[in-house]
């Protein structure tokens, strides 16, 4: 798989909670060469199916989010927009950020900010709150009610891109870069015999309440689940103590929310691939889709493996590329592992 | 002008590291100009004849230079540490792209995920000193093969149109005077004029002194963008001035004491021409003027902006109409200036 290229298509696109049809219908073309049948759920998840040809084979799901965190227009105010945030927004990002509006056609914005100029020190050691800020759409006020009615979503502007020779840098890498992985695990499996029904999720809605997983797990209704996400990187800022390292393997989680059985194989197989992998300890929800998948119907076994990432839900997330082709090599030994009648608490 | 302007803000030029700006401009004036010459400090001064002699007397002046970042130094696990040069308020540096050095290195200025920040340390901008550069290097080493200390960085932003008239680039302070200033240097100019493209303006209007002593002007008029602070919850005493309302044209800034006569002479010259004007209608910031202004025995000066939001940050926006007027209304100066100055400025205080 080449990151780089992937990425790159799939991070330019604007796909907010609940606003993702642009991201899908890309997911749901780049699937399709790759499995034997792609469809959408009632609430916007992709979903690839490769079938292993038996019936009552059990079914193994791979879910990555679609949706990126981002913002709604709430209101006007002389022609500029007021906003709310879409999922986890750090306020601390906005003073002059660069916006796509997703109206038909979208249309650019800058998010408002005063000059040093007319500012005192003490004002600029202030974060501004969401409450205080504004989008400025370059419109007059009867224009922009016209055009970016209340209601209408958007995202920072921007993509990806190479950052040094071994990182990738852009918006939404949250989670797109887990969903290039599930693609480049497929890849790695094509023409294989599988020992499950494969279901891989491009799921929505996941930065604002796991929505598009959960209804999409009822449907599947799978006995194992692996859920794809970032998990944070280290960065100079951070504790050591909270992050993992960039290129140090992909993230392996464990706890409550991560079937034992599944955790220890996916160790035992990184050993046996002699990659680096790291572990991630989580006393409580995982803060994936793995935490409602887990609770789906009468249960499903879940695992959640996590590729480190720097400055989370920022528009400059920054990932390693072996990372990711470490995590779609792993969870491909993962899926061929898979024996009939397996364990799975 | 506008596709000048268009490529001029693509060009890199924080104080102290103009070269790829001086020589682009270079480039355009020198079929254009009658003579020009770079200077010590970086400022390219271009004389150009025009229909009456009036040699050294009048001098246009605007700055290549814009607002950036430096390398201070190169941390063990390869993240760089920086400064601002010129006035940034750091809260527009977070998460933003930039590009360092000659080699235009890309890098990120990072911060922890949001997730990981304390209620009470959200409520504060994180300390420069707290800041750092990721350019994906995995070590010191790896981060010296590509940039050292003193490297200088650029913001990064697309050119383009914005909005309904409006154009959003990085750098419009003060490419926008630049581009006005080729645009004249293409045209037959009513008088001699020497147009001093200024550097490091940003730092403490250092060009200005060398450009207004070379040059020794008698009249100056400074080319320029000002602070455009019309946000809702803003006061209206604040706000200063408007995008679209025309070129802002200054009695007093936080500077300079403007030439009354030259402002009321180009508030006549919009007036009887219709084009639209404003001024400042809050005392803040300064430009080349006030330097220009105390050069050898002193120079009459007068400044004319473009009303720009978000002023040295990446994304500004500012009035395509107002930069036209701009242009419109320095050549009305240039005429009523080619009748005055050819005979000498007189001495007209009473």
């Amino acid at each position: 798989m080449n990151y780089e290229d992937m990425l790159g298509r799939l991070c330019v696109l604007s796909g907010p909670s609940g606003f993702e049809t642009h991201v899908t219908r890309a997911a749901a073309e780049l699937l399709r060469p790759l499995v034997d049948e792609v469809h959408t759920t009632r609430l916007g998840s992709v979903v690839g199916v490769r079938r292993r040809g038996r019936e009552n084979a059990p079914r193994l799901l791979l879910d990555a989010h679609l949706d990126e965190i981002g913002f709604m227009v709430i209101g006007h105010d002389e022609g500029f927009l007021r906003f709310a945030p879409l999922g986890g927004v750090d306020p601390r990002m906005l003073p002059d950020r660069e916006v796509v509006i997703l109206t038909d056609p979208p249309i650019h914005g800058v998010v408002a900010c005063l000059p040093p100029h007319v500012q005192t020190a003490g004002d600029m050691d202030k974060s501004l709150p969401v409450k205080d800020l504004y989008i400025d759409v370059g419109l007059s006020r009867e224009e922009a009610e016209k055009r970016v009615p209340v209601g209408t979503p958007a995202t920072y502007r921007g993509g990806c891109a190479p950052l040094g020779e071994d990182l990738l840098s852009g918006k939404a890498l949250d989670d797109r870069c887990g969903f290039a992985v599930l693609l480049d695990v497929l890849e790695r499996l094509k023409g294989k015999e599988l020992p499950v029904d494969l279901y891989v999720l491009g799921s929505t809605q996941e930065e604002t309440h796991s929505t598009g997983a959960i209804t999409a797990a009822y449907e599947i209704a799978p006995q194992m689940c692996v859920a794809v996400d970032v998990t944070h990187g280290d960065s100079p800022d951070a504790s050591k103590h909270e992050t993992f390292k960039l290129g140090g393997g992909p993230v392996i989680g464990v706890g409550p929310n991560c079937a034992r059985s599944l955790s220890g194989r996916l160790k035992e197989l990184a050993k046996e691939l002699d990659m680096p992998i790291q572990l991630e300890v989580m006393s409580g929800s995982s803060g994936t889709n793995a935490w409602p998948i887990q609770v789906s119907r009468e249960g499903v076994a879940t695992a959640v493996v996590s590729i480190p990432e720097r400055y989370m839900h920022t528009p400059v997330e920054v990932v390693h590329r072996k990372d990711l082709e470490d995590t779609a090599k792993l969870l491909a030994a993962f899926v061929e592992s898979l024996g009939e009648g397996e364990e799975t608490c | 002008m506008l596709n000048t302007l268009k490529e001029l803000c693509l060009l890199n030029g924080v104080s102290g590291d103009e070269d790829e700006v001086r020589r682009y401009l270079v480039s355009r004036v020198k079929s254009r100009a009658t003579h020009f010459h770079a200077d010590a400090i970086g400022n390219l001064i271009v004389f150009k004849k025009g229909k009456k002699s009036t040699g050294n007397r009048l001098m246009l002046a605007a700055h290549m230079d814009e607002v950036g970042i430096i390398v201070t130094r190169i941390t063990e696990d390869g993240f760089l540490k920086f400064d601002f040069v010129g006035g940034v308020d750091r809260r527009v540096a977070i998460g933003k792209p930039v590009v360092i050095g000659k080699k235009k290195v890309p890098g990120v200025i990072g911060l922890k995920a949001v997730h990981l920040v304390s209620r009470e340390e959200r409520k504060k901008a994180p300390k420069t000193e707290s800041l750092y550069i990721d350019i994906g290097a995995k070590d010191k080493a790896s981060a010296e093969k590509l940039v050292e200390p003193g490297d200088y960085g650029a913001f990064v932003c697309q050119p383009e149109e914005f909005g309904d008239g409006l154009f959003k680039a990085r750098a419009i302070d003060d490419r926008v005077g630049c581009a006005i200033m080729l645009k004249l240097l293409e045209e037959d100019l009513p008088l001699d004029v020497t147009f001093a493209f200024t550097a490091q303006e940003e730092v403490g209007t250092r060009g200005a002194f060398g450009a207004a002593f070379s040059v020794t002007p008698q009249v100056a008029l400074v080319l320029e963008t000002t602070t455009a602070a019309g946000l809702p919850g803003v006061e209206d005493h604040r706000r200063v001035c408007a995008p679209g309302k025309g070129p802002v044209i200054s009695y007093m800034d936080g500077s300079t004491i403007y030439d009354r006569e030259l402002f009321e002479t180009l508030r006549r010259l919009s007036e009887e021409n219709g084009i639209p004007w404003q001024t400042k209608e809050y005392i803040a910031g300064g430009n080349d003027a006030r330097t220009i202004q105390r050069s050898k025995a002193g120079v009459r000066v007068a400044a004319m902006s473009a009303a720009t939001r978000y002023l040295h940050a990446p994304a500004s926006v500012g009035s395509v109409a107002d930069f036209e007027h701009m242009l419109q209304l320095t050549r009305l100066f240039l005429a009523e200036m080619a009748q005055r100055l050819e005979e000498g400025i007189k001495i007209e205080r009473e």
